[in-house]
């Protein structure tokens, strides 16, 4: 499984996203992850080494912009972010 | 619904709104408007006195949700219409953060529709704040008390 620092996205790839505290504490914003069946957003959690087996319980998941599961499954070319304690207003 | 990386005078950007919306087609209005300015504290969560605020957001998803969240409250409420601005980028103490403004036809969903938008952008919509103070900068790991 195949990873990539900002190289354009191809297909059967995965567009993963991180911010705030979180970009901090992992040292970049974005990569791209070859996408393989059945992958979630913990299995991508996992790979990419963002601390133990899964993301703590105040850190959301967006795919394509839109909150999802952890365990939902993703599809090549999916944006997946994993989100911070949210702040606004 | 808009984000703002400079200030603004969020009593200019109501009245700019409602002239907007008098010369509509139809023109909107309604008995009832409730405003809601936030504005930075002059104090970090641990009491320091705060240089800055900085706000970033998800570009993209931000701006989806919060039009998500106007339109599903708007037509909750049955209002006539939703106003949003909020800033994003470094504020400084007591600079204006967000503007929600909701126009009814009576003051009870003019209100509910209000504090349930803004409570939804504190929850809902992806904005992360970082309190400066003496160089340093601190993520806020969640929000004020209602």
């Amino acid at each position: 499984m195949g990873l990539s620092w900002g190289n354009p996205m191809t297909s059967g790839e995965l567009r993963v996203r991180l911010f705030a505290g979180l970009r901090e504490e992992a040292g970049w914003q974005e990569r791209s992850l070859a996408h393989q069946s059945g992958m979630t957003a913990v299995a991508v959690w996992t790979l990419l080494n963002l601390g133990g087996t899964a993301p703590p319980a105040t850190v959301r998941v967006a795919i394509n912009h839109e909150f999802a599961a952890l365990d939902t499954p993703l599809a090549n070319g999916d944006e997946v972010a994993f989100l911070p304690p949210i702040s606004g207003g | 619904m808009e984000l703002l990386a400079a200030p603004f005078d969020p009593l200019q950007s109501l009245a700019t709104w409602q002239a907007r919306l008098r010369i509509g087609s139809p023109p909107i209005g309604g008995a009832a408007e409730a405003h809601f300015i936030g504005r930075v504290r002059p104090v970090a969560s641990d009491g320091a006195p705060l240089e800055a605020l900085e706000i970033e957001h998800y570009p993209g998803m931000t701006e989806g949700r919060i039009a998500a969240i106007t339109q599903a409250l708007a037509h909750l409420h049955d209002v006539a219409a939703v106003l949003v601005r909020h800033r994003i980028g470094r504020l400084k103490p007591d600079e204006p953060i967000v503007l929600v403004a909701v126009v009814a036809d009576r003051r009870g969903p003019a209100l509910r529709c209000c504090q349930e938008v803004l409570e939804s952008l504190k929850h809902e919509a992806p904005f992360w704040k970082r309190e400066w103070v003496n160089g340093c900068g601190h993520w806020v790991a969640g929000n004020t008390p209602l």
